[in-house]
């Protein structure tokens, strides 16, 4: 089997400053305090080892600030690695944003080839998989209407149906299911369960246990930015659960 | 630096797709939708004409007064509105930023290639102008692509600066409003270059779009009564050139030596 996501020894450092993005009054300020830099660094993630067969479902868990969304960044190459190793085999599409880059004053049709063209598809790519988007979108002649005449729901539908068509071998998910109404949900549950059948790896965050446990048979719980467990889905959250579940019991 | 511009080159449809947006979006739900790029032009050409010679009444002291300032206003409009959307570019997308991979130098590569458009159209309008004007052409109309080249360099080493450093400080956008302002006097738009004596002549035309608009004038206007009997001093133009390729070097340098801690700023 070949390998699809190598991770090997991944550290990632975030200079956090107290005062958001900064100003040249900010700057001076420091300059006249220097020695006292407001400048926090902090480690989302440490020591990160991970191997993905191609093919394989994987969820990644752990509570809020634990590095999971920081993962799914480096895989989608949005932030550097600080330190290690960050492979990934084929394409990556990650459904980490829905409609990026969407633009309310454009049609459908319009917004499907920036969005897509923004996922790195080509304009030949976009113009033969239309239809199949349209389609898979489901919203019918309202594709030649304005984004902003549309529902939340409708934008979602668009932008998954570009993501879900850009043929990724490595599809990136971070809690897209969460938001969306039960018929949306089930779609995105019937196209990953597609991809899987189809040999493509998923790698898929959530803090839905119940939806872990539906997509992934194998888990790995992120805590403090370092792994804590992976194995089988089964195991990694019933210790999950028990974890949280004393840590609760420890507040009271 | 090598491996940056052919990823760009990977991604150049998505480049065109953004100044396409940019370019539908501007003027979607208008009337005229894109006629206004021409119109834009249009009517400044006719303001600064009846403004200069008939309001201020200089038709009869200095013929071509006027030609002179629209020559010199549609590039320094391309100039400063370059500069002032490239520098909120960033900061605007971040969304996207954050979320996906693309190499980031198409935002503000292509809020300048859409001012370009912009510029194209409105150097339309400024041959209709020459023309209704009876001003004729002369052979040194065949240097104009080199200065449009130019100016484009100029503005994108610029723009890749100014975006890059509005992530870190805001008040970069401000700063660069302000600098503007105070570079349009130093930039003979609303004056001729020919009030600038020769003693401070050399000092002066080392400011790149200062000298790329009197090559534009000299260009546009070499059939047009000459308000500087200067010619255009193609030793120094080198320099100038040099110049705008050097910034444009170093601004995709510097914005790429950067490009990847935006994420995390943001």
């Amino acid at each position: 089997m070949s390998v699809a996501i190598e991770v090997k020894g991944l550290w990632k450092a975030f200079n956090v400053s107290h005062q958001g993005i900064g100003s040249i009054k900010g700057a001076l300020v420091d300059l006249i305090r220097r020695g006292r830099r407001r400048q926090e660094r902090i480690w989302g993630l440490q020591d990160v080892n991970l191997l993905v067969e191609a093919g394989e479902s994987v969820a990644v868990i752990g509570r809020n600030g634990s590095g999971k969304s920081t993962l799914l960044g480096i895989l989608s190459r949005v932030y550097k690695p600080t330190k290690g190793e960050v492979r990934v085999n084929g394409r990556v599409s990650s459904l980490l944003e829905l409609g990026a880059g969407f633009h309310p004053d454009l049609t459908g049709i319009e917004n499907i080839y920036l969005n897509g063209s923004i996922l790195g598809l080509s304009r030949r790519e976009i113009t033969r998989k239309l239809n199949d988007i349209i389609e898979f979108s489901e919203l019918g002649s309202f594709i030649d209407a304005p984004l902003k005449t549309y529902s939340l729901g409708m934008q979602m539908r668009l932008g998954f149906s570009v993501a879900v068509q850009t043929d990724p071998d490595v599809l990136l998910v971070d809690e897209v299911l969460a938001v969306g109404d039960e018929a949306f949900q089930q779609k995105c549950y019937r196209t990953i369960e597609r991809f899987q059948k189809e040999g493509r790896t998923i790698l898929f965050v959530s803090h839905d246990l119940e939806a872990v446990r539906r997509v992934a048979p194998r888990s790995v719980w992120l805590d403090s930015g370092r792994v804590v467990m992976d194995g089988p889905t089964a195991e990694v959250t019933e210790a999950y659960v028990e974890r949280m579940r004393s840590l609760g019991e420890a507040k009271e | 630096m090598i491996a940056d511009l052919k990823e760009l080159y990977r991604y150049r449809e998505l480049l065109l797709n953004l100044v396409i947006r940019d370019l539908k979006v501007r003027y979607k739900n208008s009337v005229l939708g894109f006629f206004w790029s021409l119109l834009n032009p249009l009517i400044q050409v006719l303001v600064i004409t009846i403004v200069f010679h008939y309001v201020l009444g200089l038709r009869a002291r200095v013929r071509d007064y006027s030609a002179y300032v629209i020559t010199a206003l549609m590039p320094w409009t391309f100039f400063q509105m370059s500069l002032l959307d490239a520098s909120q570019s960033v900061l605007m997308h971040f969304a996207i930023l954050k979320k996906v991979y693309m190499p980031r130098e198409v935002i503000p590569m292509s809020t300048v290639l859409a001012n370009f458009v912009h510029f194209l159209l409105s150097l339309a309008v400024l041959f209709a102008y020459a023309v209704v004007r009876g001003i004729h052409f002369k052979p040194m109309i065949l240097f104009l692509p080199v200065v449009v080249v130019l100016q484009l360099l100029l503005n994108m080493g610029l723009a890749l600066f100014v975006s890059a450093l509005n992530v870190y400080y805001e008040d970069v956008k401000y700063i660069v409003a302000v600098l503007t302002n105070v570079l349009f006097y130093l930039t003979p738009v609303l004056y001729p270059s020919g009030f600038i004596g020769d003693e401070y002549f050399t000092l002066y035309r080392l400011n790149p779009i200062a000298h790329l608009i009197i090559a534009y004038q000299k260009c546009f206007l070499a059939g047009a009564r000459q308000l500087d009997p200067r010619p255009l001093d193609f030793g120094l133009f080198g320099v100038t050139a040099a110049m705008c390729i050097g910034i444009a070097a170093a601004g995709y340098a510097f914005y790429n030596s950067r490009k990847w801690e935006f994420a995390e700023r943001l």
